[in-house]
């Protein structure tokens, strides 16, 4: 039986199809909407981003490629064999340019987010109080339209933020894509597991 | 009526008919080992006082209600805590070792996620003095016979020693903190996260690479000699290893060697485990079978310093695997004889002497289910 391999459908599609073709591994071509696709030894599962730890937890996936950020927020069990180096990010707290941002002054910071988990962490940590309004996209307009004291999102250029009137205040993590593997494969099916590791580990370097 | 009536706590689980009749034919098949190798059953309390369970890991996962006399008590979130004192209570006159085993249900608060559930039942055994080598060696042994007779199918059992990386974190001398951070890192396989917890430390070069080893070193059984070589710079992993090979090496003599693996990055529950550590993997299943491992200082905590190894396995998760290997075959059962009960009495009498004779009975009305 050949691995399955999570990606996601998202940012981090184009870096893993040209580290898989790099590493010399079979990757679909264009298979249209196709979510779940034999090529060569492999099998892969095109699923969200958010999701791709869920598969690789449960077995579903043997293996799969996550942003740091996305296992931060999922905290999914996983293995984390190795650094693939590319799909670098942030994961910051903004707030709107121009004006101070001090949670600190207030019993309660609202923070609009598409990580919930990582933001309430943040503020938490630093004995603040907060409240996380949880988001799935266009955080940015968060704070304009009032429904937010600040986000906590993911930047990579800086620039989106700026367009949105924003301005970045702190990192909350540091972000690249991650190859993860789940536990019981990585046992159960360990010359095929490290094989993988191996070829994806020297086509990152 | 209100929801609740009719609607299931998360977490909660209720098995019916053949679900039920063949979770009865697994365990029937793992006491049965257990009894085999002279273990002992222990039916424990259903709650004890919280006191009991106070370990750091499952403190936080414990139902504990007030007792009417205020004291704090809970629902045993593992059996591992009771069996210990009662080897240290009620069996403290009796000469080590023990062998006791039990099998039944602990309950958590959990998030029902991968294979976890709030309400669990474990099969399991606790060794608890005599010779320590012999009885982690017998400890993997008896996990491994209780899957093979459960037909379970390419099942790994993973061997680690949580003195490899205790060993070298007394050598580097670390901060708690970093301590606890470099264990998750660890426990991730994670080499980039290793080096980034340690960057700043003032750790040594080498150790800094044995901790990163950690993650990569693994696999076979050839595993245990190279780890002698990469962490030759610290003594307390170099013990550790030694024990784990004499286990490895005993479990290879007596045919087990093509079920086990080499798993150094295996460093949950430190404040718990103190020697061998292993967990059982198969294909077809994402997340452990069973988990197991040698806890020194636990019973101490009861009076009775008794050095001990045990391991459990989930029946949940055992049967969900076979299951999945389609090696969950319907236990076979008589056809029933079915009997009226238009004369009651001479139905009856009918129904009841069939069952001296050993005939499966519906007695009255019902059909086929």
């Amino acid at each position: 039986m050949s691995l399955t391999i999570a990606l996601s459908k998202g940012k981090l599609l184009a870096g893993s199809e040209a580290l898989f073709r790099r590493a010399g591994l079979a990757f679909p071509n264009g298979e249209g909407r196709k979510l779940v696709v034999a090529a060569g030894e492999l099998r892969f599962l095109f699923v969200k981003d958010m999701d791709v730890p869920t598969y690789v937890e449960y077995g579903v996936a043997d293996c799969g490629v996550a942003g740091k950020d996305v296992l931060l927020e999922t905290g999914a069990d996983v293995l984390e064999p190795l650094d693939l180096g590319f799909g670098r990010c942030r994961v910051v707290v903004a707030s709107p340019a121009g004006r101070a941002f001090a949670p600190d002054r207030a019993a309660t910071t609202r923070v609009a987010s598409k990580y919930a988990k990582l933001a309430a962490a943040h503020f938490l940590e630093r004995g603040l109080g907060v409240e996380v309004v949880r988001l799935a996209g266009s955080v940015e307009i968060a704070t304009g339209l009032g429904l937010a004291d600040c986000i906590v999102d993911v930047v990579e250029t800086g620039r989106t933020l700026a367009e949105n009137d924003l301005a970045e205040v702190e990192t909350v993590a540091e972000s690249s894509a991650r190859l993860i593997v789940n536990r019981a494969s990585f046992h159960a099916r360990r010359a095929e597991v490290q094989g993988l590791v191996a070829k994806l580990q020297d086509a990152s370097r | 009526m209100t929801a609740r009536l009719t609607q299931v706590p998360p977490g909660a689980q209720c098995f019916v008919g053949e679900e039920a009749r063949l979770r009865r034919g697994i365990e029937e098949t793992v006491v049965s080992v257990f009894e085999g190798w002279d273990y002992e059953e222990i039916i424990p309390p259903l709650f004890d006082y919280a006191e009991v369970f106070a370990g750091e890991a499952l403190a936080s996962k414990t139902y504990s209600f007030v007792a009417r006399d205020g004291s704090l008590l809970a629902l045993r979130p593992d059996f591992t805590s009771l069996l210990a004192k009662i080897a240290a209570g009620r069996l403290r006159e009796r000469a080590a070792p023990l062998r006791l085993y039990y099998s039944g249900e602990v309950v958590r608060y959990e998030p029902v996620r991968a294979g976890r559930q709030s309400e669990l039942y474990q099969m399991g055994l606790e060794h608890l003095g005599g010779d320590a080598r012999a009885a982690d060696a017998e400890a993997v042994a008896i996990a491994a016979e209780c899957l093979e007779r459960l037909g379970a199918r390419g099942f790994v059992l993973a061997l680690g020693h949580v003195g490899v990386f205790g060993g070298l974190v007394d050598a580097a001398g670390l901060a708690p903190e970093r301590v606890e951070a470099l264990r998750e890192r660890v426990e991730s396989k994670d080499p980039a996260g290793v080096r980034q917890v340690l960057q700043g430390a003032g750790v040594s070069s080498a150790l800094a690479e044995a901790f990163e080893r950690l993650t990569t070193l693994g696999g076979g059984l050839e595993a245990l000699p190279q780890a002698a070589q990469a962490f030759s710079c610290c003594a307390g992993a170099g013990a550790a290893l030694a024990e784990l090979r004499a286990v490895a090496d005993a479990l290879g003599a007596a045919g087990l060697g093509r079920h086990l693996a080499v798993d150094l990055g295996e460093v949950r529950g430190l404040d718990y485990y103190t020697g061998l550590v292993f967990r059982v993997f198969a294909p077809d299943l994402g997340f452990e079978v069973g988990s197991g491992g040698r806890y020194d200082t636990l019973v101490a905590r009861f009076g009775r310093p008794l050095p001990a190894v045990g391991f459990m396995l989930g029946l949940d998760r055992v049967a969900l695997l076979l299951e999945r290997q389609g090696r969950l075959a319907a236990i076979p059962r008589p056809a029933v004889e079915a009997i009226a009960a238009t004369q009651l009495g001479a139905g009856l009498k009918d129904a009841v002497a069939r069952r001296v004779r050993g005939a499966r009975v519906r007695f009255g009305s019902g059909g086929d289910r």
